[in-house]
């Protein structure tokens, strides 16, 4: 989705050496919503390769003793998969969402700290192509899973230079993402309009507060355990002692969590404006939403050892009773969520029907995350396919899905034209079936003992027939996306050629002041002459609505 | 099959649950697609509602903690007074266990090719302590018949206590990441009565 827009003559550019409208124009751009879009529309075609990864592994895992890949690449699939979705797509898209949205929600002209925002951008892109410069060393690209643990990831046993590729590359995006992170911080807690408290912000900027804090205090651990890994490539002996094998898990998990919120947030926010605006209500239970965020955010970085506790080096009631505590934070969103639909007059659209799907899938995710939260069960479960159907209930089922509101919600007035509704439907629907189709067998195949990360299993395992159908529902899925990236082109091209409908400022009766603004905003974001309505609490525009209609019926 | 059991009491209790907490919400969704409607819409917050559920989740997430924190503890007993020792050590890619209380420190291992499969001999009835480590990176010892696994770590030993009460033949697996041959790293546990265990360890084979 590397927007173009059409040539922007209405800009002065008088005595700038670089016309904005040229690529130059768009690489050294200090507009946050060139920024945003720009991280946005590079996380989304990298998302787009994951996924050609993953119907790569599907197609060998359909049948068992399948020899179409081989053990050797099949291990750096899922290791590119799995970081690349993690590192390069969800987390990068959700802070460029932040950068594009929250100056315009919160009536500001710009972000900031616009320059260190652009160069968070650049670093995550070169980041993103160290990763990938790993297919095309000899030894191929990194092969030891998103987590990579020592010693298996040291230089005796990932000899490869795809290893530290991928370190470097791993590296740079994230620290990509932290300078992103501080900037929307910073802009919520600077820039906000007259009017604008903090209680009155909206929910999805709440989600960037949590976010951004989570962002902030516990990504540097994954550089800290990044530089753990590379000193132990360097000298051998630093990973010949348990403290550091171990003393990695522990650094690599206080992010390794928080960060899995750093992907869920900023999506749930998403949802929970596009539920509060296509139920036509404010949103429900706001302040308790924005306050369980920020429990939730402070109770993350307490749950880390959750994902070890097979590892017989945590201390397993601790870990386990932050992590089913995260149940009340999470209550309370769902219960501002069903609130707000329950009492709402529904439209039907297409954001709308991503976000509906949204709240049972994520709970599918969330439920059976309580279960390997509990140490009992996880001792079963952990590392099996049914870890692989939790997190992609979570990552899939649920943030994906929150991804695709937001992109059908946001994308009228990041171009001025709306997606096809047809088309839209379409790739809801395949979406839907295809997601429950390829993840929900998985849990019924950790639980019958099937590990994760194996290329492939002995036929008299029994789990052929699980997994021919979880490669079935892998093939809704690329259909689904086909036809987004179609629905996606074919808007814009028709946008391009002057053909499309203009969508209007406001095509949702929106809540919020990015909708107070040309569809796209300006280069200031507020046009000047026309003042901003009064921010009289998070849902302005809906304010502003209804007093006009008592004025109009009062009249 | 001790912790067989404890899983299968904690994974029936909350699968219950959480079916149910998908049925509500599922059930309120329906109601708001076929409602559709606005009902006292201009309500934008019930405080009240909502610090009694927060009070039922806290009430329930306490009652979880403790429960499934004792489930753990009944799990993992201190072991009994004199435990069959087996040391077992994970290496790329197969797993080697040695019997350091038979009389010729009986040693199995194998190469996890084909049908190359070590088997874990065990006897029915009596504790059995495993001590796990790993000659080189890490590697995770699973019985998904009995619902267990821990982690085999170089320069470090983990145990794992388990008594088998019925005589049969379990799968195991290696399910931490280890390398190629990750998925190929199988063993067979196997439990026998006393008698033919004992006389395995002085050197006999077990009937198979
Ligand atoms: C937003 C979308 C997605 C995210 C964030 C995501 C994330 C992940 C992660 C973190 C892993 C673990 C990698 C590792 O073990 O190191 C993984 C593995 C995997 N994913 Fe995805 N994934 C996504 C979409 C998909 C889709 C759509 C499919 C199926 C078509 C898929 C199929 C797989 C498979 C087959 C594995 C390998 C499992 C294994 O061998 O253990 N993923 N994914
Ligand atoms: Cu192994």
């Amino acid at each position: 989705m590397t927007v173009v827009p059409p040539t922007e003559t209405q800009r002065d550019d008088a005595g700038r050496p670089v016309p904005p409208g040229s690529w130059l124009g768009w690489v050294s751009t200090t507009d946050h919503k060139r920024i945003g879009l720009l991280t946005a529309g590079t996380s989304l075609v990298l998302m787009l390769f994951m996924g050609v990864l993953a119907l790569l592994m599907r197609g060998q895992l359909a049948q068992p003793e399948e020899t179409f890949l081989g053990a050797q690449v099949y291990d750096q699939l899922f290791t590119i998969h799995g970081s690349g979705m993690i590192y390069l797509v969800m987390t990068p898209f959700a802070l460029g969402l932040g950068v594009y949205l929250v100056p315009l929600q919160i009536g500001a002209p710009g972000i900031a700290l616009p320059r260190l925002t652009l160069l968070g951008y650049w670093l995550y892109t070169l980041g993103s192509l160290t990763v990938l410069a790993g297919f095309l060393t000899p030894t191929g690209a990194h092969a030891d899973g998103w987590f990579s643990y020592p010693p298996m990831a040291d230089s005796e046993h990932s000899p490869g230079a795809g290893t530290d590729l991928w370190i470097a590359g791993v590296l740079l995006a994230v620290t990509g993402s932290i300078l992103q992170g501080w900037a929307v911080l910073w802009t919520i807690l600077r820039r906000r309009t007259l009017g604008m408290t903090m209680l009155r912000l909206p929910v999805f900027c709440w989600a960037m507060i949590a976010t951004c804090l989570m962002v902030i205090g516990a990504f540097p651990a994954l550089l800290a355990a990044l530089t753990l890994l590379a000193v132990g490539r360097a000298d051998a002996s630093v990973f010949a002692s348990n403290v550091w094998n171990i003393g990695y898990q522990h650094i690599f998990w206080f992010y390794g969590h928080p960060v899995v919120y750093v992907m869920f947030f900023p999506y749930l926010a998403a949802v929970a404006e596009v539920l509060a605006v296509f139920s036509g209500r404010r949103f429900f239970g706001y302040r308790g939403t924005a306050l369980s965020l920020l429990v939730f955010a402070a109770l993350s970085m307490s749950v880390w050892g959750h994902h070890m506790f097979a590892t017989g080096q945590a201390a397993n009631d601790y870990y386990s009773l932050t992590s089913i505590a995260l149940l009340v934070p999470a209550g309370v969103e769902y219960f501002g969520m069903l609130g707000t639909i329950l009492g709402g007059r529904l439209r039907l659209r297409t954001p709308m029907l991503f976000a509906l799907a949204f709240v049972p899938q994520f709970l599918i995710g969330g439920l059976t995350g309580i279960m390997v939260g509990t140490p009992v069960i996880d001792y079963h479960v952990t590392d099996s396919y049914f870890v692989v159907a939790h997190l992609h209930y979570v990552l899939f089922a649920g943030s994906a899905f929150g991804l695709f509101a937001a992109v059908y919600f946001w994308f009228p007035k990041v171009t001025g034209t709306l997606l096809d509704e047809g088309m839209g439907r379409l790739h809801f629907w395949l979406l839907v079936i295809g997601t429950n189709l390829t993840f929900l067998p998985m849990f019924a195949l950790g639980y019958l003992g099937m590990p994760r990360r194996v290329v492939t299993y002995a036929a008299f395992d029994g789990f052929g027939l699980l997994n021919l159908l979880a490669g079935a529902g892998a093939a809704f899925l690329a259909a689904g996306m086909t036809v987004f990236v179609v629905n996606v082109l074919h808007t814009l091209r028709r946008r391009h050629l002057g053909r499309a409908r203009p969508a209007g400022d406001d095509p949702w009766e929106a809540h919020t002041l990015e909708w107070a603004t040309t569809s796209p905003p300006p280069r200031l974001n507020f046009p000047a002459g026309r003042p901003l309505p009064p921010v009289t609490s998070f849902a302005p525009l809906l304010d502003l609505r209804r007093r006009e209609q008592r004025e109009g019926s009062a009249v | 099959m001790r912790q067989r059991h404890v899983f299968g009491t904690v994974f029936t209790l909350e699968a219950l649950v959480a079916g149910c907490v998908f049925v509500v919400v599922l059930a309120v969704l329906a109601r708001a697609l076929v409602r559709r409607r606005a009902g006292d819409a201009e309500r934008s917050e019930r405080p009240r509602l909502e610090a009694c559920y927060v009070g039922a989740l806290a009430a329930f997430a306490v009652f979880l903690v403790a429960w499934t924190a004792w489930q753990n503890h009944v799990e993992h007993p201190a072991a009994g007074p004199k435990p069959l020792r087996v040391d077992v050590t994970g290496f790329q890619w197969c797993w080697t266990f040695r019997y350091p209380q038979s009389p010729d420190h009986r040693r199995v291992s194998g190469t996890c090719k084909g049908e190359d499969m070590p088997t874990l001999v065990v006897p029915t009835g009596r504790t059995v302590q495993l001590r796990l480590t790993s000659r080189d990176v890490i590697h995770s010892l699973w019985i998904p018949g009995l619902r267990y696994k821990t982690d085999a770590f170089p320069h470090h030993v983990n145990t794992l206590t388990l008594t088998l009460d019925r005589a049969g033949r379990w799968r195991g697996r290696c399910a931490e990441f280890c390398g190629q041959r990750h998925w190929t790293m199988d063993f067979w546990i196997k439990a026998v009565p006393a008698r033919e265990y004992d006389l395995w360890a002085q050197g006999g084979t077990a009937a198979a």
